[in-house]
């Protein structure tokens, strides 16, 4: 997969959405798009979804049961001991169950973040257009080694008009 | 994520994409300046003047402090709530006007949950110093031992405290670091020192801002920030179960958890205030903390401040309408009147009506007698603690044990070294690290700019 990709720079989100709706009409794949920020239409028009929030239940779920039997055991399985008159298996319990669930969940989701995105401290990145992070947008569309120069310089022509700044090709 | 217009411009001044990126990180690229030398050296002193203290108290006991059998928890517990409320702010700044879709959070959120991070740092240390043994610190964990095996006490607030507050400084800090990484990838990108390159290529986690980055970023942003919100108000009604589960009079009322969590809210909101305030100021942020800005937190505070005065007016009556003597007592003879009666008077002032001045537009306007009350809620905050702590405790059931108390010297010297603590975080903060969430900003300033041509028509 030594695939080169053709890259549409604009300065403008409106025009970006604009441009990835043209490109989508003349059925050419969007690779990927690079923002200085998150753009929701993007999200729609590219279809993406995540499954993040369901990870996150989970990891809850998994943190209020795995607390909850922590506490039974160690309360009244392996040393029971009264305090206050209260019964061993107590609802106080819940405050304790209610902090780390969130604890589980946040540490887990934020985890899961880094992996599915597989971040990690010190990755080296390069980026098609550096200032993708600043202030300018890209689409990204892969270079299909069948295609003929005509369909490159047809695509060209076709990012120009749809707006935008810089086309260039890259690896 | 953000859909209605409710306050109009909050970026000023036409910028672009290019000009708020320069603007933000423009103060982390100049020299350090003449002003940072000296906040920073002045707080590294009271830092170590609290390293003093610290070792004056581990090294000869608790004794060094102004304790007595009446009186267990002085300065400690006081400082200890008074940075924990702090620490309320940020998340609750942030998570809060997130869910309430208030878009002008942008502008400030990165510095509220900077200030939080230090806060609960500062206030964590408290817990620890008083145990007296800090070398026997790893006790509060349940692990496996050899006692028993025998475990914490599931059932105590104090555990509670250990268990929600290690959760909040986690999730905050998740939640701060995770909002950071787009700007250290724009600072990566930007920048031509090497070092910076380096440093803020390994902070950014190879960020590269792609579709499907951002939609991940975002739902998990959302997600921590939902999870975070309920634990603003988990961690201070914990906080007020130390006080309020005990039977001691002024403290054993069910009015606590709400009040302390408005409480932390308001000091939190206070000390928001004061920040904003110098970090526009000595960084010429007007056009990103505008005047609009510090309007609305004006106003958020006053109408907290009514709440306040609300909670103490409460406490004052149910103290008379109970019937119980000892309550009545605490409240009419220990703080309204008698020794304590300066301090109460400190905070009923502070807390619930100098505030009230931000009624008048013209006050709200006047930037430098905002920043006054915003010392002022920071120290009536810090009163209102003393009052519940100390009154409570000096003069309880038996007049035969009546006791003051005075701070001594070293708790004085351990209280200013949190404050060196924090003041030295916040200096780092504002030294490297974008103060402002760019991406963030950028988010909601097309939508600004739009709305400023559609009034220009």
């Amino acid at each position: 997969m030594n695939n080169t990709n053709i890259i549409g720079v604009y300065e403008d989100e409106d025009v970006l959405l604009k441009a990835i709706d043209k490109l989508q009409e003349n059925h050419i794949k969007i690779a990927d798009v690079y923002s200085p920020i998150p753009i929701h239409g993007v999200f729609e028009k590219l279809k993406l979804t995540t499954r993040l929030p369901y990870a996150t239940f989970i990891y809850g779920a998994i943190g209020t049961i795995s607390v909850f039997a922590f506490l039974y055991w160690t309360s009244v399985v392996s040393y029971p001991l009264k305090f206050g008159g209260k019964p061993l298996n107590t609802l106080s319990f819940i405050i304790i169950m209610f902090v780390l669930t969130i604890f589980v969940g946040t540490l887990f989701t934020f985890l899961t973040y880094f992996i599915r995105e597989k971040m990690y401290p010190g990755k080296k990145v390069t980026l098609p257009v550096p200032r993708t992070t600043n202030d300018q947008f890209a689409i990204l569309i892969e270079k299909d080694q069948n295609m003929s120069d005509l369909e490159v310089k047809k695509l060209n022509e076709l990012l120009k008009k749809t707006g935008a700044v810089e086309i260039k090709e890259s690896e | 994520m953000y859909n209605t217009r409710v306050r109009g411009i909050l970026i000023q001044g036409n910028k672009t994409y290019s000009d708020v990126s320069r603007d933000i990180i423009r103060p982390m690229d100049d020299k350090t300046p003449l002003w940072w030398w000296i906040t920073a050296f002045l707080a590294t002193g009271a830092l170590f003047w609290g390293m003093w203290g610290f070792y004056n108290t581990i090294s000869t006991g608790i004794g060094e402090w102004g304790l007595n059998n009446n009186v267990a928890w002085g300065w400690a517990i006081i400082n200890f709530v008074w940075w924990i409320g702090i620490g309320h702010a940020g998340t609750a700044f942030s998570i809060f006007l997130l869910i309430l879709r208030q878009k002008w959070r942008t502008s400030i959120n990165r510095a509220a949950e900077a200030m939080t991070i230090f806060a609960v740092m500062a206030a964590g240390l408290f817990p620890l110093i008083h145990m007296g043994r800090i070398w026997d610190g790893f006790f509060i964990f349940p692990y496996w031992n050899t006692r028993g095996p025998l475990w914490d006490n599931f059932n105590s607030p104090l555990f509670w405290d250990v268990v929600a507050i290690s959760t909040y400084f986690m999730a905050s800090f998740v939640f701060w670091y995770i909002g950071m990484i787009p700007d250290f990838a724009t600072i990566r990108e930007r920048t031509t020192s090497a070092i910076k390159k380096k440093v803020y290529g390994i902070l950014s986690f190879g960020w590269i801002g792609n579709a499907k980055g951002w939609l991940r970023f975002e739902t998990a942003a959302l997600l921590l920030g939902g999870m975070a919100a309920p634990l603003v108000v988990s961690v201070h009604s914990i906080v007020s179960m130390d006080f309020s589960v005990s039977v001691i009079p002024g403290w054993h009322t069910t009015i606590f958890p709400p009040y302390f969590v408005v409480g932390a809210i308001f000091s939190g909101f206070g000390m928001v205030l004061t920040l904003m305030i110098v970090m526009r100021k000595i960084y010429k942020f007007k056009d990103y903390v505008t005047d609009g800005h510090l309007d609305a937190i004006a106003r958020i505070l006053t109408f907290i401040s009514l709440i306040m005065g609300t909670a103490y007016t409460t406490e004052l009556f149910m103290a008379w309408y109970s019937g119980n003597e000892y309550e009545l007592f605490t409240f009419m003879k220990n703080r309204v009147t008698g020794d304590y009666k300066f301090a109460f008077w400190t905070m009923i002032t502070c807390n619930a009506i100098i505030p009230q001045l931000f009624w008048f537009k013209s006050i709200r306007k006047n930037i430098t007698i905002v920043f006054i009350i915003s010392l002022f809620i920071n120290l009536g905050m810090w009163f209102e603690r003393y009052v519940i702590v100390v009154t409570s405790l000096s003069k309880d059931f038996l007049p035969a044990t009546w006791a003051t108390y005075e701070p001594t010297i070293t708790e004085i010297a351990v209280f200013s070294g949190t404050i060196g603590l924090f003041v030295l975080g916040v200096l780092a903060f504002f030294r490297f690290v974008p103060t402002i969430a760019i991406s963030e900003v950028k988010g909601v300033l097309k939508e600004t700019t739009t709305l400023k041509s559609f009034n220009d028509e």
